[in-house]
This record gives structure tokens, C-alpha cells and sequence, in this order.
């Protein structure tokens, strides 16, 4: 959490007055500024977990919109008074909304969009707008505004690339009306990301007026009801939207530590010959699971046959089946379970492990699991895999924020979405059970 | 490094840094290396999706082209590479761009400063620069001047210089080039290459030495007895005459990649992986070496110079055969010779270098060579007990190896020699990337840990300077011994090492 060094202190002005303010800022004080040729960052930024856990008096305030450990520790204590599942990840929607049932009316400073990762503020971003909606859902539209300049080490010496901030809070009703004026703010000759930090259910108005192509959209499909956040995905990506999604790019170490099963050249014939494959995800939440299932079928050529419902067994709730066709015409089956875990990792649908089996013919069979490193893998041990080759390996937890992902995003940014994720994610979607 | 298969799962997976908007800026962009290598390499990174769209590659040269002129002879030139990737190539070229401008003229380059704003608004590229200087050696220090001049140096975090090798002829135009380009701008945006350093199997050496804990603590002159590095090459001067004549194989090979290959076999452990960590360690081993015997250097050094050789079905010319060389040209395209390095560390352990054109193999090697075991308690079948050695195989078959004595079978103790392999190709079985790739990828990351630091550049030319000087001012002293082409060298060079008892590793 770096604060940043404004030029100014930040300025309340009324709304309708931030467009002009700006314009006279950029021709008066930040004129010979080099900033203004990099991008516009917009952050949907509703925090409501911290917003309640304030409230309810579990946390201290401020308002910043960053998760920390203090947050995450009140979060998962909360999980278990509120008689939440176990499995229930700390950012998951459920845990805001139980929250919000309880009673508490602690208030604190706001100041969202005030602090901005420095991973984030490297880039230099033209100008980072960020709408605060609060838990008064009649608060008035209100308007914050500075200059700033990211602090020397984080970019340099020269001290003449700079930007401004934006931050609009206010509740649901005033965050519509602030639209108009935000579409303003938005230079149109730089690009723009839409950062949609919050569930893909919430405000799909707004989420469609902010996110029109070709603003580059970055959401987190574990956040929100599985369907609506793949097909909300799907569809944009269909329709040539840069689409991002920090969920997919969390299963960069399953996908490595997969892919590095099979590097040598001798194992590789066995992706060939693939027919069973398991996945045990944290709770109710399947689409990472999922994905990284679809991404498995897509890189070795399977066609979906069919998927259905799996009941689980008791408390565990229910797992999707699917069965494939590889591309020798020979079947492949699918299973995702949701498995119960003591503590879940931070987002919904962690994955606890994965399992694939390979039936060379004339070689004895090779069976690889990768287990989480938070978690064991016995439920995929079992079931006479003893007798086949077997390949484990341990798959480290990221450790990245998503402000530092976000960071790499914004770095390297692409008009287009990556070519793995447009096809994970369109499988995904038919893999998904109606 | 050949690749037998691809592993689906791996396509598209490669955990890179991403590299930040920004234009490359390539002068001498109608030379040979432009679309023999660095378009090439940004073709490779772009179809690996590492570059971003806000990028442009804007090429300057003397010629007078138009940004399609640039572009369809770049196509021309990867043919092959187009024809296999047509949409691809069609999107990258839409980031090429051209503007004819010669560097000396004051004009030009302020008109390359407007044209660059100018893609800066067009592209989205946001001031940022890398400046590849792809021209000849002697427009180094003006190249950088120019562009200084113009203010485009002036932001040191969002403008670099990248320089080609070499840097410099010897120490002394080592430092002056260096004063030149660091008045220039900050040393930290100052980039200059050596390929070598952008080979995986070379950055392996650090990977290997400083992220297994079983090495370091016999990496020292307690249990290492000598340290051989070879980089050998079967073919002979080819169409680099002019250039070879100037330079002979100490310029050309030793004072950089063999020199590389000491400092990350033989630096100290850095105390971070960052890049001046990295970069102070191997400057300050280079410091510390010197020529075994800098008194008389001619006793530590052997020079050759092929001579024809091959067989009557397919004869190879001598070197002074060739076609641009001196009949009586005294160019060494061999040379070997004897080091030690003066620290704690390594006191005492001779390092043997070298290097040579029309030798039988193409490879380059570092071998550490272990002490014996103190007691001999068997027979060994060979004779006498082989010592210990890991060889680092920088290419080809990029790999490692260790060699150590197990059990000879049958009902005896003898003891025999085995080798413990390591292959790239085996383990990965997936193609690295052409070092240009790496290295133009981390310039433009302004990831300086690859390229070599001015005190690293003027410690290697130091080192060598007793036999630079011997060569111009008395090479009867360090004569040019010929040997037959594909052999392994004068027989010079073996006594150089028979006289400690030892021999070259015939690979």
C-alpha cells in the first residue's frame, strides 16, 4: 500500500465540475507533463467485505479496497460465527451478504483510490478513476480529485511523467448518475482498462456502460454465479473484447506444474492416451476447475461428448461429469468435486488437486497427481493408482496480489484476449451443466 | 537447441516478464543483423505474445525506404518465417515503421526525435525508447552522442542505449568508448551485448551453481584442481576476413564469451539476483584474474592458425588460403592459455582457456576438474583413478555431466569411470529461445543482468592487455604455430598443459 505523492491535496469538488477542473489542470499545472500518453486505469472498487467488516465492528477502518491479513483473518473468523461452510472462501459474495444481515453501524474514513499499489502506479497511468459505492445506497454523488506524481523509486529520477486521480463515491443511485460524467473522463485517443474488482453479478448496467469495447476489460470469474461469470466472459470475448481474467491467470502454476510433468519428450506420448480426469476444487464454486479442465482439452484435441450433475456425497454438494473424445475417437471422462477443506484459500473454487490418467497401450499405466500445497491429495490417491506409474507433484501457491497481476497486465498490455483464455473459457461455459 | 517433440501443454505457458509499451528504435536497420537476427527475434516475441500492442519497431538507416520499403524487405528476408505464420506477420508488420536517418547529421535526428513523438501518439508507446545501435564500432560513441545531443537520453528510466559487440579494441579504447557513452547517460541505461550471455546453458552456470546446495561448498580450490573452458568451432573464417584480420581469436572470442564463461563459473555467491549483484560479483572476479605468468606472457599463451587440412574428398583451405586473408597473415584463429585468479576462493587453481576456428567439434564447455581422493583403496580399471569432473555443456547437446567411479563388474574391486547425464533435450524436450530473443526481450525490460557493466568490459580487456601488447609490440615472442584444420591445435598447446601434469579434454 503506497500512498502517493500528490502534487495537491485531494479536492472535493461537486461532480459536475471535475471535467473542466481536469482540463485546466493538464493546461496549467501538468502541462509539460509526458503522462499524458499512457492509459486510463478504471477501477470498479465496491469492497463491501471490508465495508461490512468495518461496520460490524471486526476491523478498523480506513476504507482502502486492498485485502490484507488483518482483513482475511476477520473474514475467515467470520465464516465460522456466521455459520457459513468451512469451504467458504474468504472474498466469496456470501460472506458480504451474511455480514450485511448483522447488525453495526461503525464508520470509517474512506479513502479508496487513494492508495494505489505500486506495482500499479509504475506504470504511470494517465489517470486511475475509481468508483466507490457505499453501503448507504442513498449517499449522494461525491467527488475527489489530485494530481499526482508516482514517488522517484518507483520510476526514476525525472519527475515529469505524472497523473491524476478520480474517485467517485456515493451510493448505487449515485453511482449511475455519475456515469455520464465519467464517460467524459475517459480520454478516447489512450487506451482504457476497466478493472470490474467485485462479483460479475452485481450492476450488470453499469458494468456494460463502463466495459464498452474497446476498453480492455479485466474481471475475476471466481467471483460471481459460475454461469454468469463464464458467459459474461464468452460473450465479450466473442464479441473481440480484450478480456482478462485474474482467476485464469491464478492457474499459471497448475498449468506449469502440469506442463512440466510432460516435458520430457519420453512422457509426451501419453498425453495421447488420457482417460480419466479428476479435478477437487475448494467449495461450490467450479468455474477455475473448470477452466483448467477445458484448457487440458483444448491443448490435446478433445471434443465434448456430454456433461451432467454429479451428486456428492453428504455436506459435500454437487460435481460435474463430462465425457470427451479424444482425437483417436477413444473416451475420456471427466469428474469435478467440490471437497470440504478446514480453511479455503482466499478466492472461491481453490483447486485441492488434479488427476490424470494416461493408458499407453503395451506400457503400464501412468497416473500424474498434482495436489495443492495447502492440501493433501488422498481422496485422488485412492482408487488402485499404486499400480500404475506414478507422478505427484506439489503445486505452490501463487503469492502475487492481484494488484501485482494486475500490475503485469497493465504492463504489457494486449488489445486482444489471450488465445488460451478465449478457448478455455468457451468450453468452460458448455462444460458447465445447465 | 533441437527439440524433439512439443508438449501441448506447454505452448503459450512460459512464465515471461512482460515487456512494457515502448519503441524500438534499430539503427544500421539495413545491415545483415536486422533481419538475420533482430527482426526475427521480435517476430518470435510477438508471436509468444510477449511484446505489447502499444509497441513499434522503427528501423533507421542511411537508405532512403519507406515504412513498406522496411517491411516488404524484412518479409523477403524471412520468407519462410512469413510464409508459415501470414496472419501473424501481417500484424507485426504493422508495427514496423522506417525513417532514413544518418546518425552524424544533426538534422536527421532531430527529425528522428519528431517522428518518434509522433509514434508515441500513433502507437500509444508512451516515451518509452530502446536504442539498438546495429552499426559499425566506430559510431558507437557518436551514435550515443547524437542522441544525447538530441535529449533522447535525457529520461533514464524510460530511454536505453543496447551496443552490439565489440566494445572497444582494447583497454584503453574500452575506456574511452565507455567515457564517451557514459556522458551520454546513465550507466544503468547502457546495454551492452554478448551473445553468449544469452545462451539458457550459460545463465544455467549461475542457476546450477547458486540454486543447488551441494555445489557451493566444493566450489572452491579445496576440491576443484583446475577449471577447463573450450569453445570450439569446425568452421574457419567464412566471409569475416576483413573483420577476423583486425581482430584474430583473442579479440574475437576470448576477451568476451570465453570471459563470461570464467566470471559466472568463478564469481562469488551474489548477494541478491538482481543485476548489479550479479554484475559487481563477476567484475570484481575479472579483477582478480590475471594471466599465470604476466611477466612473461608467452609462457602462459599459445597462439595457432589452421593450415589446410580435411581429407582428398573434401579439403579445406589454411587459413591464409582463405578468401580476404593476408598471405602471410599472423592472425591467430586459436589460442590457448593459463590463468589464475587471485582471491580466496580459487588461489592456486590454474584456469585453462581456449578457443579456436577449424577444430574437430563445435562446442563450448566449462569442465571442472576435482581433486583426487586422498587414499587410493582400488584398482582402477583404466590404470589410474580418474578424478572427479563436471562438465557444463553450453552447447551443442546443451546438458551437464559428472563424471565419478563406481564398481567395475565382476568379482573384483576395481573401480571405472561413469558419466551422469543431464540433457536439455531429454529433460525438456522443448527449444530455448535464440539468445537474440532473450536479449532484445530484456533490454526492452531494461533488465541489465545479461550485459556486461563498464568495469566488467574494461577487466576483461585488462586482463589481456600483456598479450595484446606482446602481439603488437614483439609477436615473434608469441608466435603463430600452425596446425592441421580439424585437429585440436598446436601441439603448443598441449605442452602448455602437460607442464602441470595435465592434458585437454578431448570432448
Amino acid at each position: 500500500m503506497a500512498p502517493q505523492l500528490t502534487l495537491q491535496a485531494p479536492l472535493q469538488l461537486p461532480p459536475n465540475e471535475v471535467p473542466a477542473y481536469l482540463n485546466r489542470l493538464w493546461s496549467d499545472h501538468l502541462k509539460d507533463s509526458s503522462g499524458a500518453a499512457t492509459f486510463t486505469l478504471v477501477v470498479w472498487e465496491p469492497s463491501w467485505l471490508q465495508q461490512q467488516l468495518i461496520r460490524t465492528g471486526r476491523i478498523d477502518g480506513p476504507i482502502t479496497g486492498l485485502l490484507n491479513g488483518q482483513l482475511l483473518d476477520a473474514a475467515r473468523q467470520a465464516i465460522g460465527e456466521l455459520g457459513l461452510p468451512a469451504s467458504t472462501a474468504p472474498t466469496a459474495p456470501e460472506l458480504a451478504w451474511a455480514l450485511g444481515q448483522q447488525p453495526g453501524s461503525h464508520e470509517a474514513e474512506d479513502l479508496r483510490g487513494q492508495f494505489v499499489d505500486r506495482a500499479i502506479s509504475a506504470h504511470q497511468p494517465r489517470r486511475l478513476i475509481t468508483l466507490a459505492p457505499t453501503l448507504a445506497g442513498d449517499q449522494n454523488l461525491e467527488s475527489t480529485v489530485a494530481a499526482y506524481c508516482p514517488l522517484p523509486e518507483e520510476r526514476g529520477l525525472t519527475a515529469d511523467a505524472c497523473g491524476d486521480v478520480v474517485v467517485l463515491r456515493g451510493g448505487m443511485g449515485a453511482m449511475q448518475q455519475g456515469l455520464a460524467m465519467l464517460q467524459e473522463l475517459i480520454p478516447d485517443d489512450l487506451p482504457c482498462w476497466v478493472w470490474w474488482n467485485g462479483t460479475m453479478d452485481e450492476s450488470p448496467e453499469l458494468l456494460d456502460a463502463l466495459a464498452v469495447p474497446p476498453r480492455r476489460l479485466v474481471v475475476d470469474s471466481s467471483i460471481g454465479e459460475p454461469r454468469r461469470c463464464l458467459d459474461l466472459m464468452v460473450q465479450r470475448i466473442e464479441r473481440g473484447q480484450a478480456v482478462n481474467d485474474l482467476n485464469w491467470l491464478r492457474l499459471r502454476t497448475w498449468r506449469e506444474s502440469l506442463a512440466m510433468v510432460f516435458d520430457p519428450p519420453n512422457r509426451q506420448s501419453a498425453l495421447e492416451q488420457v482417460v480419466q480426469l479428476d479435478i477437487d476444487v475448494e467449495g461450490q464454486h467450479p468455474v477455475k476447475g473448470l477452466m483448467l479442465a477445458a484448457w487440458i482439452a483444448d491443448r490435446l484435441g478433445w471434443h465434448l461428448l456430454n456433461n451432467f450433475w454429479i451428486d456428492g456425497g453428504a455436506g459435500e454438494g454437487r460435481g460435474i461429469g463430462a465425457e470427451f473424445q479424444r482425437k483417436d475417437g477413444q473416451s475420456v471422462q471427466f469428474r469435478l468435486m467440490p471437497v470440504p477443506v478446514g480453511m479455503s484459500k482466499m478466492h472461491p473454487g481453490a483447486l485441492v488437486g488434479l488427476r490424470l490418467i494416461c493408458a499407453p497401450p503395451e506400457r503400464s499405466p501412468l497416473c500424474v497427481i498434482l495436489c495443492s500445497e495447502s492440501g493433501g491429495c488422498m481422496r485422488l490417491e485412492a482408487g488402485g493408482v499404486a499400480s500404475m506409474e506414478l507422478a505427484e507433484e506439489v503445486v505452490p501457491l501463487p503469492n502475487e496480489s492481484e494488484e501485482m497481476e494486475m500490475a503485469r497486465l497493465l504492463g504489457g498490455g494486449h488489445d486482444s484476449t489471450n488465445p488460451l483464455l478465449a478457448t478455455a473459457a468457451a468450453l468452460a461455459a458448455k462444460l458447465l451443466p445447465n | 537447441m533441437a527439440a524433439t517433440q512439443t508438449n501441448p501443454l506447454r505452448v503459450g505457458l512460459r512464465q515471461e516478464r512482460v515487456i512494457s509499451p515502448q519503441c524500438l528504435v534499430i539503427f544500421g536497420a539495413s545491415g545483415d543483423l536486422t533481419h538475420r537476427k533482430l527482426i526475427p527475434a521480435l517476430f518470435e516475441l510477438f508471436r509468444q505474445r510477449r511484446l505489447p500492442t502499444e509497441f513499434s519497431v522503427l528501423g533507421c538507416a542511411r537508405r532512403p525506404w519507406s515504412d513498406d520499403d522496411f517491411r516488404n524487405r524484412m518479409a523477403e528476408a524471412m520468407a519462410d518465417e512469413v510464409k508459415q505464420h501470414q496472419t501473424a506477420w501481417q500484424q507485426f508488420a504493422a508495427c514496423l515503421f522506417y525513417e532514413p536517418v544518418d546518425l552524424q547529421q544533426d538534422e536527421d535526428v532531430v527529425r528522428l526525435g519528431t517522428r518518434l513523438e509522433a509514434l508515441d501518439r500513433q502507437r500509444a508507446t508512451r516515451g518509452n525508447r530502446t536504442f539498438y545501435l546495429s552499426v559499425s564500432p566506430a559510431f558507437y560513441g557518436s551514435g550515443c552522442r547524437a542522441l544525447a545531443n538530441a535529449g533522447l537520453l535525457k529520461d533514464q528510466s524510460r530511454s536505453r542505449v543496447v551496443i552490439e559487440k565489440p566494445f572497444g579494441t582494447d583497454y584503453s579504447s574500452a575506456q574511452s568508448l565507455n567515457r564517451v557513452v557514459q556522458s551520454c547517460g546513465q550507466e544503468s541505461q547502457i546495454f551492452r551485448i554478448d551473445h553468449y550471455l544469452g545462451k539458457e546453458t550459460v545463465q544455467n552456470i549461475l542457476v546450477l551453481r547458486f540454486a543447488n546446495a551441494i555445489f557451493e561448498p566444493i566450489w572452491n580450490r579445496n576440491y576443484i584442481a583446475n577449471v577447463q573452458i573450450t569453445a570450439a568451432e569446425t568452421v574457419g573464417v567464412e566471409e569475416r576476413a576483413g573483420y577476423y584480420e583486425t581482430s584474430g581469436a583473442l579479440r574475437d572470442m576470448v576477451q568476451n564469451h570465453l570471459t563470461q564463461m570464467l566470471a559466472l563459473t568463478a564469481m562469488e555467491t551474489p548477494g541478491h539476483f538482481d543485476p548489479e549483484s550479479i554484475r559487481s560479483e563477476k567484475a570484481k572476479v575479472l579483477q582478480a584474474a590475471r594471466l599465470a605468468n604476466e611477466d612473461e606472457p608467452w609462457k602462459c599463451c599459445v597462439r595457432g592458425q589452421y593450415s589446410r587440412g580435411g581429407n582428398p574428398a573434401n579439403p579445406m583451405a589454411g587459413y591464409r588460403e582463405e578468401p580476404g586473408v593476408n598471405p602471410e597473415s599472423t592472425t591467430e584463429t586459436y589460442v590457448a592459455m593459463k590463468l589464475f585468479i587471485d582471491n580466496w576462493r580459487w588461489q592456486g587453481v590454474p584456469f585453462y582457456l581456449r578457443t579456436g576456428k577449424r577444430l574437430p567439434k563445435r562446442l563450448s564447455e566449462v569442465v571442472l576438474t576435482f581433486r583426487k581422493a586422498p587414499v587410493q583403496l582400488f584398482d582402477a580399471a583404466g590404470g589410474t583413478p580418474t578424478a572427479n569432473q563436471l562438465v557444463l555443456r553450453i552447447q551443442p547437446d546443451e546438458g551437464a555431466g559428472f563424471v565419478f567411479d563406481v564398481k567395475a563388474p565382476g568379482s573384483g574391486m576395481r573401480s571405472r569411470p561413469v558419466d551422469m547425464h543431464f540433457s536439455y533435450d531429454e529433460s525438456f524436450g522443448e527449444p530455448s529461445d535464440e539468445g537474440y530473443v532473450r536479449l532484445l526481450a530484456d533490454a526492452m525490460l531494461g533488465d541489465p543482468t545479461l550485459f556486461t557493466r563498464s568495469d566488467e568490459v574494461e577487466a576483461a580487456w585488462r586482463l589481456y592487455t600483456p598479450l595484446l601488447e606482446l602481439i603488437e609490440d614483439a609477436p615473434q615472442q608469441l608466435p603463430v604455430y600452425p596446425y592441421e584444420a580439424r585437429t585440436w591445435g598446436p601441439g603448443a598447446a598441449d605442452n602448455l598443459l602437460a607442464e602441470d601434469g595435465l592434458m585437454w579434454r578431448r570432448p
